[in-house]
């Protein structure tokens, strides 16, 4: 790991980079994770009056939008120079935060329909900005080979947060906090952004050189990698896949309360925290196999564990119908601890992946189009499928057994085209070793 | 009870069965309300509610408690087991082979007939010390010699898995910790198709041995340390003294059996990541790395 020779030989400047990134993307995320996709619905249903329904196809603009906005901001910092120009991001960040703390604080105020709508529109706008923005910081602030521990430690402290913290999902308390923690967030950006003196100027400069060394992404030293090449194509379906089977799986768990209140809303503390530690080590892990193995390999690992956790939800409710007094009492922490290991899994590899496919030329467009096609797009979907189940009246069951067929469909899936390639390698007379 | 839970001794049940020579797909199971017990093809499992077996009954077969309540009036030809829950044999009541309670409440009358009343205990760590040392050497004798014979044979296999060991460690236990827990849950899921039992029996049997083989190479690497010229003795002294550790290890409590299963992850990763000590594991090049 290189952050330790950078303390080792005091290279302060490198280490504040590194604080400064992951700083930045926990705040980021850890509001994504809460007060957009928790508190959004606690807002519309409860204090709009909404149906779910409505809320959920609000969400859906919300992440298309995101999605339409992030390209168009991603393209812009590649055209324009923007992605290898640290102030001018800081900058866009700090309008960001700013949008978003003016939305925060209104947002429990909100009662009607059209006031819903206009926040979930520019609240689009502050998301479809800012995570191009913040994702491509990371090629002026961290290097190539710590990025898979940067993205496991980004992970692990958001989500250890999200869980350990025993918040209700509700968005008066989600803008109370964010409010409280988004103000000195504000202050720390608007002096890196705007002030101006010898030694604050000379460490954004030094930071801000850094792009010219470790700026090329891990995946992009052979071929050169572009929107439409399959080195990236390839890990956009990928993520799409696994964005999209944890959002399916895991909109229909929050809306059934008897796996909801024995997991993520337990009135336990100790499972909550037995979760949020779950999450920790699944980070832990998903950053050691991200730098010590091939991207392949990582894929394969979360695929893996989505699948088995699916088995074990669905095997649980299959046994539950058919054994219903032994499934009286609710169930077992082990199922979401495992759904905790696989998140932090992909969460991981999402951190650190889009930055490792980019150079600083396009690390703007690769990151937008990455993570608004695979996230974005697959949350979008995934909640009009939702929707279209609930309409139809679908049972728990039935539903998370489509999400286990998805999820072991991608893993034989993956499985299988990882060997055609070889083949097709070894049919070309390439025997060497395979990524 | 959640399922998840129940899955384990629904399976332990399972493998008793089929241990004894039981016919699995002919035993009944009871979950829910008020259940008499008239008669048994081979085996009931009560696993909720309440199974009754009425005073003027007679059942040929065995009978498995794993949840709710059994209460026994009349006569059982065969065993009764208490998994969990609570059991009760009342008075006038007849059991013509052995009560055996791993968990649970038992309440058995003095005036009723058992056959033989048996209660398992749990081997206490603290035994004899003879039993201790017996124990200690029967494994430093299976290990050993193993060892001996790896490090005698196929040196380079063992040289492999040694250095993932010592120059991947973090690596190692990820991939051993993760590889572990996976195949564990994969195994007992097997199990409970009934179909796969005999392959996750092999599956975790052959997790131990994994184990065991990590455990074997760590007693090689401290065998190196050790200044004995010939390797298979200095392996064989090695793991002597490893056992040793690990044993004393078990004696600090909670940190302890953390520091246990974290050399067992690590052990266990390195072989895999070495495919057994065939190739030497080399973590990918990214570029940027000194």
């Amino acid at each position: 790991m290189k952050l330790i020779t950078h303390v080792r030989e005091r290279e302060w400047v490198v280490v504040a980079g590194y604080v400064l990134f992951v700083a930045l993307m926990v705040a980021g995320y850890y509001y994504n994770i809460t007060f957009v996709q928790l508190g959004l619905i606690d807002l519309g249903t409860r204090l709009v009056g909404m149906t779910e329904t409505a809320v959920s196809l609000w969400m859906g603009a919300l992440a298309l939008v995101t999605l339409v906005v992030a390209i168009a901001t991603g393209v812009t910092m590649d055209r324009r120079g923007w992605s290898t120009d640290l102030r001018t991001k800081l900058r866009l960040l700090f309008g960001v935060v700013c949008v978003q703390f003016a939305l925060t604080f209104v947002a429990p105020t909100i009662r009607t329909v059209p006031a819903f709508g206009a926040w979930v529109v520019l609240a689009s706008l502050g998301l479809g900005v800012g995570f191009p923005v913040s994702f491509s910081l990371a090629i002026d602030l961290i290097p190539v080979p710590d990025r898979g521990y940067v993205a496991a430690a980004i992970t692990a402290v958001a989500y250890f947060l999200a869980n350990a913290i025993p918040l209700t999902w509700s968005v008066d308390v989600f803008s109370r906090l964010m409010v409280a923690a988004m103000a000195p967030g504000i202050l720390v950006l608007a002096v890196l952004s705007f002030a101006g003196f010898e030694r604050l100027d000379a460490l954004l400069d030094a930071l801000g050189a850094q792009h010219e060394t470790h700026g090329t992404g891990r995946f992009c030293h052979g071929a050169p990698v572009r929107v439409r090449s399959l080195a990236f194509a390839v890990p956009v379906v990928l993520m799409f896949g696994v964005f999209f089977v944890d959002s399916l799986g895991f909109l229909r768990i929050i809306d059934t309360p008897s796996l909801l209140l024995s997991s993520w809303q337990s009135p336990e503390p100790s499972t909550r925290l037995f979760i949020a530690v779950a999450h920790v080590v699944g980070a832990v892990m998903a950053g050691v196999i991200y730098a010590n193995y091939s991207l392949s390999r990582v894929f394969l690992w979360t695929f893996a564990l989505f699948a088995l956790t699916h088995v074990m939800y669905t095997s649980d409710l299959r046994f539950a119908a058919a054994f219903p007094s032994i499934a009286g009492d609710g169930t077992s922490p082990l199922n979401p601890a495992l759904y905790a290991v696989a998140v932090s899994f992909y969460t991981t590899l999402n951190f650190a992946l889009w930055p490792d496919l980019s150079t600083p030329e396009t690390v703007g467009t690769h990151a937008a189009i990455g993570i608004g096609v695979a996230g974005w797009l697959a949350t979008f979907s995934s909640t009009a499928l939702a929707l279209y189940f609930q309409a139809v009246e679908l049972t728990l069951l039935s539903h998370l057994n489509v999400v286990q067929a998805l999820s072991l469909l991608l893993l034989f899936g993956l499985a299988v085209g990882l060997y055609a390639r070889r083949m097709v390698e070894l049919a070309r007379g390439q025997g060497g070793e395979s990524a | 009870m959640s399922p998840t839970e129940a899955i384990p001794l629904l399976l332990v049940v399972l493998l008793m069965i089929s241990a004894g020579g039981g016919d699995v797909q002919t035993m009944s199971v009871s979950f829910d309300g008020d259940t008499d017990v008239d008669s048994v093809a081979d085996v009931h499992v009560a696993a909720g509610g309440t199974a009754t077996v009425p005073g003027a009954a007679t059942v040929d077969g065995d009978v498995y408690v794993i949840g709710g309540t059994a209460v026994i009036d009349g006569t059982v030809d065969g065993d009764v087991t208490l998994l969990n829950g609570n059991l009760s044999v009342r008075d006038g009541a007849t059991v013509t082979g052995t009560v055996q309670t791993y968990s649970g409440a038992a309440a058995v009358s003095p005036d009723a007939s058992v056959g033989r009343l048996s209660r398992f205990e749990a081997p206490a760590p603290s035994s004899s010390p003879a039993q201790r040392v017996g124990g200690f050497l029967l494994r430093l004798l299976a290990l050993g010699g193993f060892g001996w014979w790896i490090v005698e044979r196929h040196p380079r296999v063992v040289e492999n898995v040694g250095a993932a060991i010592t120059e991947h460690a973090l690596v190692s236990g990820v991939v051993g910790g993760l590889g572990a827990a996976t195949l564990v849950v994969l195994f007992v899921y097997m199990a409970f198709t009934l179909i796969l039992l005999p392959v996750a029996i092999v599956g975790l049997v052959a997790q131990f041995l994994i184990v065991l083989y990590g455990q074997a190479v760590f007693g090689y690497l401290i065998g190196t340390r050790l200044p004995i010229e010939r390797d298979g003795v200095a392996t064989l002294a090695g793991i002597a003294a490893f056992l040793l550790a690990f044993e004393v290890l078990g004696v600090v409590p909670l940190l302890g059996g953390v520091a246990q299963l974290a050399v067992a992850a690590v052990g266990f990763g390195a072989v895999l990541n070495t495919y057994f000590g065939l190739q030497r594991f080399e973590p990918v090049a990214i570029p940027g790395e000194s």
